[in-house]
Formats: C-alpha cells, sequence, structure tokens
C-alpha cells in the first residue's frame, strides 16, 4: 500500500509546493488511530542551490471513519493553534477530495524524537509525570482561555451559545448512539436522560473544545517536554469544561484515577488549568462534563464496534474500543449514576 | 477439550507478542500485531466467562421484572414484564443468550424510564444494582 501511495504523492507536492526537484521517501505507515491512516515520510527538492529535506506526515481517511468527522475542521485548528504557539505540529496541505490518493488527507509537519503513550501502559511518563501533567493541563487551559474568534475559528459549529452548548453535545452523541447501536445499552440510554434531566450551568464562555485532549495524544521528548498536542479531528465550539471533564476521564488515568492523565495528582491538574485558562472548574458542574466524557466515550465505542461488525473497518482497535473501553465506560458510568440514588 | 480454546488464546497470545512480533519493523506492524495479542488475551477470558455473564444477566433481569412489574402502572408494559419474567434459556449458546438479552434490554430500558418518570427511586435503585453488577462482570481484566 505504501508504495501505491509515494508516487502520486510525490506528483501531488510537486504540483502543491511548486518547489523543484521534489522527491518523496522512506514513506512507513505508522500508528496514529482508526480514524485516520497515517504515514510518516520524508521529501526532498532543491533550493538556493542546496538539498533541501524534512519530514512530512500524511493522514488519510480510511475506507469507514471511526467516527465521521470533519477534515477541514482538524486542520484549520490545527493552523490556529500552531500560529498561537501551542505545542501544534504545522499543517500543510489539504485535499477534501478524493483525487490524488483516492481518498481526502491532509498532511503536516513531522515532529521527531518523540513517543506517544498507550492507554494500557501503566506508568508512561515515569519520573517526568508531574513535568508533563503541568504542560498537559497548562496547554489545555490555553486552548481554552483562546478566543475562538481571535483564531478565526468562530464559524466552527454555527451558532453556539453558553446556555446551550451542552445540550448540543449531548444531541451529536445520542444521535452517534441512534444511529450505530447494534446492541441496546441501558446505561447510555440512562446516562443521556439523566444528562437532559440535570443541566450544568452555563458556560462561563464559549471556547475551542479539542474533543480528545487526553493521555496518548500527544508527542513528548525523552526530557519530557510535551512537543505536539494531536487529533484535533473532534475539534468544537463549547464548554472549555467539556474538554477538561474528558481529560480527567478515568479510562485515560492509566489505572490511576487519583492521577487524570497518568500524571499530577487531580486537584493539582484542576488547579493548573484554572490557573491557565483563567476559569472556573466549578464542582458541579464538573462533575456534569464529567459523566458527559463517558457518555461520549460510550458514543465512540458503540460506533467503533459497528464499524467492525459490519466489516467496514476491520483495524482491532475498532474491536478493542467496541469491547475493552465499552465495558469500562459502563462500569463507570453505572458506578456513578447508581451511586445518585 | 484439552488443550482449551482460552489455553490456546493465551499461548498463542504468548507466542504473537514474545516472538513474532519482535521480528516486525517498528511502528505500524508491532503496534497492530501488539494489539491483535492483547486481544486474543480478551477472547480468552471470554471464552472462559461469555456464557455465564450472559445467562446471570438475563436471569438477574427477569427476577427484577418478577419483583417490579406487580407495581408497573402501565398495564401494557406490566404484562411484558410479566411475559418476560417466565422466559427461559433455549441454550447456553452465546448468539441465543443476546438474543434473548436483547428482548430483556429493551424492556428494562422502558421500565427503567416509567420509574424515573415516577421518580420512584427505590426501584431505580433496584435496576442500577443489577447494572452495576452486569457491568462489572463485563470489565476486562487487564492483570
Amino acid at each position: 500500500m505504501s508504495d501505491e501511495i509515494t508516487l502520486p504523492l510525490q506528483s501531488y507536492l510537486a504540483r502543491k509546493l511548486s518547489v523543484p526537484g521534489l522527491i518523496v521517501g522512506d514513506l512507513a505507515r505508522i500508528p496514529g488511530g482508526a480514524s485516520r491512516e497515517t504515514y510518516r515520510f520524508r521529501i526532498s527538492y532543491d533550493r538556493g542551490g542546496e538539498r533541501v529535506e524534512r519530514g512530512l506526515i500524511l493522514r488519510r481517511d480510511p475506507p469507514a471513519s471511526l467516527i465521521e468527522t470533519e477534515r477541514s475542521t482538524e486542520f484549520r485548528a490545527y493552523g490556529a493553534f500552531h500560529r498561537l504557539g501551542l505545542p501544534v505540529p504545522e499543517p500543510i496541505a489539504l485535499e477534501l477530495e478524493a483525487g490524488d490518493l483516492e481518498r481526502p488527507f491532509f498532511i503536516m509537519e513531522e515532529i521527531t524524537g518523540c513517543s506517544v503513550a498507550s492507554v494500557l501502559m501503566p506508568d508512561p511518563y515515569g519520573v517526568h509525570r508531574e513535568k508533563i501533567g503541568m504542560q498537559f493541563f497548562t496547554t489545555l487551559g490555553r486552548i481554552a482561555q483562546a478566543d475562538p474568534h481571535a483564531l478565526g475559528l468562530g464559524d466552527f459549529d454555527g451558532p453556539m451559545t453558553r446556555e446551550t452548548c451542552w445540550s448540543h453535545e449531548v444531541s451529536r452523541w445520542e444521535t452517534v448512539i441512534d444511529e450505530d447501536e447494534r446492541e441496546l445499552q441501558p446505561i447510555a440510554r440512562a446516562t443521556i436522560r439523566w444528562l437532559k434531566r440535570n443541566p450544568p450551568p452555563p458556560a462561563q464562555k464559549i471556547s475551542v473544545v479539542h474533543g480528545d485532549y487526553r493521555t496518548g495524544n500527544f508527542l513528548f521528548d525523552p526530557d519530557g517536554n510535551i512537543r505536539a498536542i494531536l487529533d484535533w479531528e473532534m475539534a468544537h465550539l463549547g464548554d472549555p469544561l467539556e474538554d477538561l471533564g474528558w481529560a480527567l476521564d478515568p479510562l485515560w488515568a492509566h489505572g490511576d484515577p487519583s492521577r487524570p492523565a497518568g500524571t499530577v495528582a487531580r486537584a493539582k491538574a484542576i488547579a493548573i488549568w484554572e490557573e491557565s485558562s483563567g476559569l472556573k472548574a466549578d464542582p458541579q458542574a464538573l462533575a456534569w462534563w464529567e459523566i458527559f466524557a463517558s457518555l461520549k466515550g460510550l458514543a465512540i465505542w458503540i460506533s467503533a464496534a459497528r464499524e467492525y461488525a459490519e466489516g467496514r473497518n476491520s483495524d482491532p482497535v475498532n474491536a478493542f474500543s467496541g469491547w475493552f473501553c465499552l465495558a469500562f465506560h459502563n462500569h463507570v458510568l453505572a458506578e456513578k449514576l447508581g451511586a445518585e440514588l | 477439550m484439552s488443550p482449551e480454546a482460552d489455553q490456546i488464546l493465551l499461548l498463542s497470545s504468548s507466542q504473537l507478542s514474545g516472538t513474532l512480533v519482535p521480528l516486525l519493523p517498528s511502528g505500524y506492524a508491532q503496534g497492530q500485531a501488539s494489539l491483535l495479542s492483547f486481544m486474543m488475551v480478551m477472547c480468552a477470558q471470554e471464552y472462559e466467562r461469555g456464557a455465564d455473564i450472559r445467562a446471570r444477566e438475563n436471569s438477574e433481569i427477569r427476577d427484577l421484572f418478577t419483583t417490579l412489574a406487580p407495581d408497573v402502572t402501565d398495564k401494557d408494559l406490566a404484562a411484558q414484564l410479566a411475559a418476560a419474567a417466565v422466559t427461559r434459556d433455549e441454550s447456553l449458546a452465546i448468539s441465543t443468550l443476546n438474543t434473548a438479552n436483547a428482548e430483556l434490554r429493551r424492556l428494562l430500558i422502558a421500565l427503567q424510564t416509567l420509574l424515573e418518570q415516577q421518580d420512584n427511586r427505590a426501584a431505580q435503585a433496584r435496576i442500577w444494582e443489577l447494572l452495576k453488577r452486569s457491568a462489572a462482570r463485563r470489565l476486562i481484566k487487564l492483570a
């Protein structure tokens, strides 16, 4: 498959970048989730009598995606937060038509010399967990603090209000469950009803919500520096507490929910976020968004299970998500909502 | 049968992760093969417990319907609950248990929704206890 991509990609980039002597090499598929096929490659070209080399990443749509997401949204989010100075790779090119590479794709810079944590690793950050936690929640606070209009992302989701963003999100994921549920999910349904009966207070502001801000979606170097926040494909406008609730979810805690994302203690994580964002994490509102986060997880895992079971995407991560993660979040929600009575 | 399917899956997983994965190119191939290896461990767990967790859940839902149906004010739903309460699983085949479970879950959702509307907290608590036990049984154990 990689060889089938190299030549069309080279032809595309030669046109797109308008640089002489462009050659694509070392194309290799790398892990990157089931929602996009991810490849690493290098380009070289002539500039001022010298040969220039650069590493790039190709993210191409698979035949069927985990969650149907808007490619241009992802691309614009990368660009906006890269320009803001956050650790986000520079986006290079976006193609929405299934032309050169048969499916839509985008290209961004490669960040080298880094690792990404697996959700199943018990202690992925070792001696750097406090340092990484500080950066992780500080950066999330900066995303929350940023003005979507100043970023050029004010039109992301159409009109969004502080009072209704929560119901917009519940409806979004309820629709996913309605469409993709292959076996009835009593806990998901009870959670949706609970979320609607117990709405959170209005958002303090409307922010860009990353949508999948968690351990496993950033690159860090051997010195414990976060070098790249990745996977902006579910970015949207909404309550900034949505991202915090997702980041704190126990599924991403590497087995120790008292240390969200496998980093700092929970209270410290929240304090770092508040300091960085200038916002308050009201406990009642945050509790609502944490329950929502696990419901959103269920919706994603239900969708993944359907993709796999119906043969549209046989990536094993879909089977893993639709089984392991679904069981995990069902358990989390049953314990939380069962305790409400 | 000896070896049982779960033993075959566990040893195959060990062979895959310990012997074959290191021979693959690093990155995507190793990552995918490692995940497949882990899922073989999950399948081994499910081979041992799959029928049991489904049969238990079905039985507990039926018992709950037996207890709660007489007090359900929606007569149509009460009749459906009473009828479902006396059904039995025709076999321990996973597909048969799943088919029965789907109908029981449909009624459970309807019952829980009605009890929430009536603010019947005691009966809701019974359902949540059942859901907690069921969710705990379906968790994948990592160790």
